[in-house]
């Protein structure tokens, strides 16, 4: 808004390089996959399993004939499979891609990654720009950790507990099975599940947000590059030539 | 010179019961304590919970009288949120209460009480073609009477004796001078004491058809979860109303062609056990199975009223709201009120528990003491018995034909006066009558289902205010039933749609109370008074008269906590 | 008595009830076969029934309501008169004894001294374990010294019901008495757990007949509890299940959906939860269910239940102490305030920015070049 769109002055570039933003290659494919195929698991799965708690339609005529329940339960399974390949896909991209798939883990034990956690969030609150990550800072990290990567866990190992339910003797039995009696029985196990459910949705609310206001406030071209990959910065802002922060 | 008898536990009953009787020097007992030694604490677990989830927490007191806490509990949520359940719904919950009156009654003769009476040993030496000669006697109209059925029961029981592992049979008090069947009457009650025990698995399935299992049967607050649809095959219909009816007449024949015969049969050996164990003399009976819905006392079948005293001329008003008449003490409970209280009506009662018995293992309570975990509930300040003798003589006092004509028959028959149901002998065949009248009536309210169904009436559930959003803040209810084993009371206090206070008198507490603070003894402790004793060392005269009274501990030991109090620390000497 | 005592083995117990012993022989061999063992054993199976005695069976009642044991004597296959003179030798059993008092706890110490490593040791009910076991004691003595003490020298443990298995009603919230399920009482033996508010009474004499019948515990799943009775959800094999596949549910009791026998999920049916076997075998004999009777599964066999009320709810409080909400009433409210501090934050830095507009023109900020790239 209050910027004037200039003529490209390449002698102004050279004196102010800092001024200028450049163009890196952050996201490669498979996050990019990745993370839609997840966003658009995650909604299809909250809508249906806010709906299999709470049916609300009620089909008459003889039950042969219907399958509303049964097909809306199906669309869940089916997502969650999806969602766990697509999760398993980006963990394995965890090791295998570039140093920006790595960024954001949680060196709790490293007080830098303390000190970045508390500028980020100050920056936040201050509503100051500080200077970018071009793979996720410390606060960015952190929430993908627990509201992503903890919580994608949790509902993995409960649901497919759960699903193993009609098959306790099968695969997902013996893989997750454990699951009901360390939770104190299937009936808790359903109650964490639709617990965990709600985190997604606080986490949705927040990530769209930030995106958002990242986007806007340090220019960085974070919402698209979620799509191209490439994301912008400045001097000053940090290249994940390495996983800390 | 007091010997003391201790015994712990007292077998064949619910629950876990200690008695301790105080021997003079001819053996005759002079004292007794009656002590409940278990407690679970279900008034406190109640407490917060949703009220329409009460009666499934209170069915679970006691799984021998299983529904009869679920039944209170749902009447007294309905009394407490003003809910008027379908007439449907009261028939099925009275044919639901009579089955359970009945097989609990007959389960009680033959498998609790019987061998009191019945000298299992004793029955080896029996002749078969004897045997089979007296029942044919004793009870014409039942079928397995012949040489060949008892001759095979006699083998069963010898290789079962030969074997030297006798089971639940062995260490009892066989050979015991108290012991006065002949051989053949006894080799029939033990046939009689399996065929009960087969039938008693069929009478239940009533309970299966409209509360989906026994023991344990589904209940719900505003009229039964089993729907009827005559015109469908997933819901009460032509068939299950059959099944029912089959086993109604089943019922009745067990009851009319082997119990009360036997009864009666077993009842014309021991006579001078209709002048001991009378005890207290004062009767009390809620009543139910309502003709006109809940709240019409004159419309029950089972009359409500006390009798005072022996005093048949007169029976006296009842009132379960009324603060004044129904108060629990705790002068020899394990339990404290707060100072300068002594006698709480259950809507106001106060209860910390507070064992300040003997640390375990010991020997012997003392009966000066706190002894039990049992509080003394008192009808206007008196020690009231409560089951089937207290039921069978209000309804007698009452002037009912239907009471008057079964015990009538039943003195007839012994050849003894009315006086003689003031005894351990009076209640145990109270038992009895009572449940040919609930035969009788369990048909009846059958029909009156069939008739609703042809009027067209197939409501069985008031939903109107299920949602806990219909309730209003506050509100306090009282449900009632009259469990076999007698009276029974749910005191319930709703706020913010959650249990406030949950706080139950059962019959077994009326009965098996210890002493109050004017000393007055329990039903149980009056009635163990002058009773003499053979051999102290086997104490099946002990065993005889608590029996009577078909004991159920689970029930009986309870505490409350109202407001969410906590309890106290137990202090242990 | 002047003769050693002799006792019926099976083989003598069949022969009473008139099975010949070819029959008997065919028996054993099919016991073999199921049992995946050579034919060659079948002599040795042949030659242990016919000699064994009958099993002793001691069946202690702490806090409990009895409703196992009443469910135990509803068994119609077999029925509870074969297997007390039959098939066990239940030498102590409070609800059934004939005796009482002293008599019977010398009975039970006579079979642990006469019978050790040899008895069956059948649990109704658990103990207490606050305040010394005070709140339940036998001839005396804490129920948890007896159990202890029974449990020490019991060939196997069998834990009747919910008390047993998983602490039932007394254990539910505030557990007053401290009440706590055998496996937690005895925590270095084999338990089997036979859940059920009461067990299906063809559970219960299922289990004990397996045990007698081939000589070994029954396969049990993670937690104790028979594989055979326990494997699967009520849900399953529920024969309402089309219902719930096709969506139509009853919406209030007596209506047209519980004329027509529609799916109890939506009042609260914890079918979905519990693993019984209720809807194959049925209860009494196979009269009906708590489902088919219309009454929605209160979930009497898993672990807690009572805890995880309202019954008629879906949904209990969320599984955190100290929460008394539904997951969607603290989702909703999580969720309620995100979007609250992320307006906040919105707000402010809209202010922020419009507050800052006069002071922009610098051409030092970081928005030079926006665009440029």
């Amino acid at each position: 808004m209050a910027t004037a769109i200039r003529e490209f002055d390449p002698k102004d570039m050279a004196q102010h390089p800092d001024s200028y933003f450049r163009r890196e290659y952050v996201w490669e494919l498979p996050v990019r996959i990745s993370h839609w195929v997840n966003a658009a698991c995650l909604i299809v799965l909250f809508l249906t399993g806010i709906y299999i708690s709470h049916p609300i339609l009620a089909p008459s005529g003889e039950a042969y004939k219907n399958f509303v329940m049964g097909r809306v339960r199906q669309i869940h399974f089916i997502s969650a499979m999806v969602f766990m390949v697509s999760f398993l896909v980006r963990v394995y991209w965890f090791w295998m891609g570039n140093n920006y798939s790595r960024s954001g883990f949680p060196f709790v034990w490293r007080p830098s990654w303390w000190r970045d956690l508390f500028r980020q969030a100050t920056d936040y609150l201050k509503l100051e720009r500080g200077h970018v990550h071009l793979g996720h800072n410390s606060l960015g990290g952190l929430v993908y950790t627990l509201f992503v990567v903890a919580l994608g866990w949790a509902q993995m190992f409960t649901g497919f507990a759960l699903y193993s339910e009609t098959n306790p003797s099968g695969f997902f039995g013996r893989v997750f099975g454990w699951v009901l009696p360390f939770l104190g029985g299937s009936f808790q196990a359903r109650m964490w599940h639709h617990t965990f459910a709600w985190g997604f949705v606080v986490f949705a609310i927040l990530h769209v947000y930030v995106i958002l206001y990242d986007s806007t406030q340090y220019g960085n071209g974070l919402i698209t590059s979620i799509i191209s990959g490439y994301k912008f910065y400045k001097r000053g802002d940090l290249k994940h030539d390495r996983w800390v922060s | 010179m007091t010997t003391r008898v201790v015994v712990d536990p007292v077998t064949r009953i619910e629950g876990h019961l200690r008695i301790e009787a105080m021997l003079d020097d001819r053996n005759v007992i002079h004292d007794a304590i009656s002590s409940g030694t278990m407690w679970r604490g279900l008034e406190v677990i109640l407490q917060g919970r949703d009220p329409r989830d009460a009666w499934a927490f209170a069915e679970r007191i006691c799984g021998v009288c299983t529904t009869v806490h679920a039944l209170a509990s749902v009447r007294s949520v309905e009394n407490a949120l003003g809910i008027q359940v379908p007439p449907n719904a009261d028939i099925i919950r009275n044919i639901m209460f009579l089955t359970q009156m009945v097989q609990d009654h007959v389960i009680h003769f033959y498998h609790l009480h019987a061998l009191d009476w019945v000298d299992v040993v004793s029955a080896l030496k029996a002749d078969p073609a004897a045997t089979a000669a007296l029942a044919q006697k004793v009870s014409p109209s039942w079928p397995y009477a012949s040489t060949g059925y008892f001759r095979d029961i006699a083998g069963t029981l010898k290789k079962f004796a030969d074997s030297g592992q006798l089971g639940i049979f062995q260490n009892a008090y066989w050979g015991h001078p108290a012991y006065k069947l002949p051989a053949e009457a006894n080799l029939m009650a033990v046939a009689h004491y399996l065929e009960a025990l087969k039938w008693q698995k069929e009478i239940v399935k009533i309970h299966t058809i409209f509360g989906g299992k026994n023991p344990h049967p589904n209940y719900i607050v505003g009229g039964m979860a089993s729907a009827i649809s005559m015109q469908g095959d997933n819901a009460i219909n032509m068939e299950r109303l059959n099944y029912v009816r089959g086993l109604i007449q089943d019922a009745t024949n067990i009851v009319e062609n082997l119990y009360i015969p036997d009864l009666l049969a077993v009842a014309s050996f021991y006579p001078e056990w209709t002048q001991i164990g009378g005890g207290l003399g004062s009767y009390m009976v809620y009543g139910d199975i309502p003709q006109n819905g809940i709240g019409d006392p004159s419309r029950f079948r089972f009359p409500r009223g006390v009798v005072l005293h022996k005093n048949l001329s007169e029976v006296l008003p009842l009132d379960l709201a009324d603060s004044g008449q129904i108060t629990e003490e705790v002068a020899h409970s394990w339990y404290e009120y707060p100072e300068g209280k002594k006698a709480l009506h259950p809507w106001d009662g106060v209860t910390q528990a507070r064992y300040n018995g003997p640390k375990p293992p010991y020997k012997q309570l003392d009966e000066n003491g706190g002894y039990s975990w049992l509080k003394s509930p008192r009808w206007k300040g008196n020690a009231v018995e409560v089951g089937p003798l207290a039921r069978m003589l209000v309804g007698y006092a009452s002037g009912n034909t239907e009471f008057k004509d079964v015990v009538g028959e039943a003195l007839g028959a012994l050849k003894l006066p009315a006086t003689a149901l003031f005894s351990t002998l009076g209640r145990t065949a109270a038992r009895g009558l009572e449940t040919r009248l609930a035969v009788r009536w369990l048909m009846q309210e059958y029909e009156h289902l069939i008739t609703n169904l042809k009027a067209g009436d197939s409501a069985t559930a008031d939903t109107s205010r299920w949602d806990p959003s219909t309730w209003p803040a506050e509100a306090k209810g009282f449900g009632f039933t009259e469990a076999p084993r007698g009276a029974l009371g749910h005191w319930l206090h709703i706020k913010d749609q959650k249990i406030a206070n949950y706080q139950i008198v059962v019959p077994s507490t009326w009965n098996a109370s210890p002493k109050d603070g004017q000393g007055q003894r329990g039903a149980y402790e009056a009635a163990l008074l002058d009773t003499p004793m053979a051999d102290p060392k086997r104490p099946v005269e002990i065993l005889r008269t608590i029996h009577s009274f078909d004991p159920c501990l689970a029930c009986a030991s309870h505490v409350l906590g109202p407001d969410g109090r906590k309890l106290s620390e137990v202090i242990i000497r | 008595m002047e003769n050693p005592p002799l006792r019926p083995s099976t083989y003598q117990v069949l022969e009473q009830h008139g099975v010949d012993r070819r029959s008997f022989i065919k028996f054993c061999t099919a016991m073999a076969a199921a049992l995946g063992l050579d034919a060659t054993m079948v002599p040795q199976i042949v030659e242990a029934l016919e000699n064994k005695p009958r099993i002793p069976v001691i069946w202690l009642h702490g806090l409990e309501c009895t409703c196992c044991s009443e469910s135990f004597i509803r068994s119609s296959h077999p029925i509870a008169q074969d297997i007390i003179l039959n098939m066990i030798s239940l030498d102590y059993d409070d609800t059934l004894q004939a005796a009482a008092g002293f008599q019977v706890e010398d009975i039970r110490k006579r079979i642990m001294k006469e019978y050790p490593g040899e008895y069956l040791l059948a649990v109704e009910g658990n103990a207490p374990t606050k305040d010394g076991g005070v709140y339940c004691t036998v001839g005396g003595e804490t129920f948890l010294s007896i159990l202890e003490e029974t449990a020490e020298k019991a060939k196997a443990i069998i834990a009747w019901g919910s008390c047993a298995s998983n602490g039932c009603v007394q254990a539910a919230k505030p557990n007053p008495t401290g009440a706590k399920p055998i496996h937690a009482l005895l925590p270095h033996k084999t338990i089997i757990n036979v859940p059920g508010c009461p067990p299906i009474a063809e559970v219960m004499t299922g289990v004990l007949t397996y045990i007698l019948t081939f000589g070994q515990l029954p396969e049990l799943d993670r937690i104790g509890r028979p594989k055979m009775f326990y494997g699967q959800r009520l849900h399953d094999k529920c024969y309402r299940r089309p219902f719930f596949d096709a969506g139509q549910f009853v919406e209030a009791w007596d209506d047209e959906g519980a004329r027509k026998g529609w799916c109890l999920y939506k009042m609260g049916c914890r079918g979905p939860s519990t693993y019984n076997s209720c809807s194959t075998f049925k209860w009494n004999n196979g009269v009906s269910w708590p489902i088919g009777s219309g009454h929605g599964c209160i979930g009497c066999a898993e672990n807690n239940f009572w805890d995880n009320g309202p019954f008629y709810q879906r949904l209990s409080g969320i599984p955190v102490p100290g929460i008394d909400s539904t997951p969607d009433e603290v989702g909703a409210t999580l969720a309620g305030a995100a979007v609250i501090g992320v307006g906040a934050h919105f707000v402010s830095s809209v202010v922020r920015r419009f507050g800052q507009k006069p002071a922009q023109p610098t051409p030092d900020s970081g928005d030079k070049g926006r665009g440029d790239v």
